[in-house]
């Protein structure tokens, strides 16, 4: 069964998984690299919360699995990929539209990163 | 290469340790959490970083993974539902009684300790018997649950060896550990089960012999009948591996 759940904020997990499928379609290793290039190492995932993730997003049809393949950059092993679907897209629109009226309400108010570093 | 071996051995640890997610999840999921787990471990080795403390993480993780699932697929169920609705009515039963007789005097905790287990032995019987779809398999599943929430239980109220607060009843302890190490080893599977419970069978007999020879009292009796459930739950187990193939 499908729901559809757009509207809601997005986990760490989901939203990294569809920022690294935003480009192209990737494997499950494909998509770790991906999550901790684009975190800078700070989001690491096992392959326990990776496919529960992925499950779920597949579940609400924010990606989908695409067909088997041999990635060439690694060896000759047939790969399941995932891509996403334009649910999803409209999912990561809609997050990183939150993010973006939330750090425009930090500037607002004029707190920087550096604003708390003393502790208060 | 020094590290053939060891990532052999990993690799079987962890496709054992994909059983635990539940079939239709394994089924979707199962090879590919494999290969991305290979391709990590052969990611480290490439980068000459430790292993072991990488590969202990990711099977806690996907244990974690694993049992998530499995909690979600029963509260999908209703499983749990039921199981609540189960304890419910049963601890009902001594409430219900507490108003007609004083022989029936439960307070509070009692009523918290009777739910706690009478609510963990259902989880577990589902957990497991969900394993298999042979009768066989989940009979015993249900003995064995039967008999170790028995056992808990009259230990807890009376105590099998003297009353409740003899010591000696710590035994017991070691018996369902015995039982539950031996199911982790046999990773639930019908024929290791079977060897599981004939272990449990012995370290329950075992007790009886040590508190008769301590002089804490005899105990065949309840021992005979704690010892018949183990064997008649090792048998069915044994019943459902002679209906499963053997895995060439």
């Amino acid at each position: 069964m499908v729901k559809r759940k757009t509207v809601a904020p997005l986990t760490p997990a989901v939203l990294h998984i569809l920022l690294a499928l935003s480009i192209k379609e990737r494997h499950g290793y494909g998509i770790m690299k991906q999550v901790g290039s684009d975190s800078q190492g700070k989001v690491k995932m096992g392959p326990g919360t990776l496919y529960g993730s992925i499950r779920r997003m597949i579940d609400t049809g924010l990606i989908r699995q695409s067909d088997k393949s041999i990635d060439p950059e690694m060896d000759d092993e047939r790969r399941v990929y995932y891509r996403i679907t334009g649910l999803g897209q409209k999912a990561l629109a809609a997050e990183l539209q939150r993010y973006r009226e939330v750090v425009a309400v930090a500037r607002q108010k004029q707190i920087s990163p550096g604003t708390f570093a003393y502790g208060l | 290469m020094a590290y053939e071996r060891p990532i052999r051995r990993l690799r079987r640890g962890y496709a054992g340790l994909l059983r635990l997610y539940p079939k239709r999840y394994r089924e979707r999921f199962g090879e590919p959490m494999e290969q991305t787990f290979n391709d990590l471990l052969r990611e480290r080795v490439e980068k000459g970083t430790g292993i072991f403390g990488f590969a202990l993480w990711m099977f806690v993780e996907t244990f974690t993974g694993a049992m998530r699932e499995n909690v979600r697929i029963i509260v999908q169920n209703k499983t749990l539902v039921r199981i609540a609705l189960a304890t419910a009515f049963i601890l009902f039963l001594p409430l219900v009684a507490m108003q007609f007789t004083d022989e029936v005097a439960w307070d509070p905790a009692d009523f918290v300790a009777a739910g706690i287990l009478l609510f963990g032995a259902g989880l577990t019987y589902e957990f497991i018997a969900k394993k298999a779809g042979s009768f066989a398999y989940r009979a015993a599943v249900g003995v064995a649950v039967a008999a170790a929430l028995l056992l808990v239980w009259m230990n807890l109220a009376v105590g099998i060896i003297g009353n409740a607060g003899n010591p000696a009843n710590l035994m017991y302890v070691g018996v369902l550990t015995v039982g539950s190490i031996g199911a982790v080893v046999a990773r639930f599977k019908p024929r290791g089960m079977a060897r599981a419970l004939v272990a449990t069978a012995l370290a329950q007999a075992l007790v009886a012999v040590i508190a008769t020879v301590n002089g804490s009292g005899s105990t065949i009796v309840v021992t005979g009948f704690f010892v018949a459930l183990w064997l008649v739950s090792a048998w069915l187990f044994q019943k459902s591996a002679a209906e499963t193939p053997r895995r060439v």
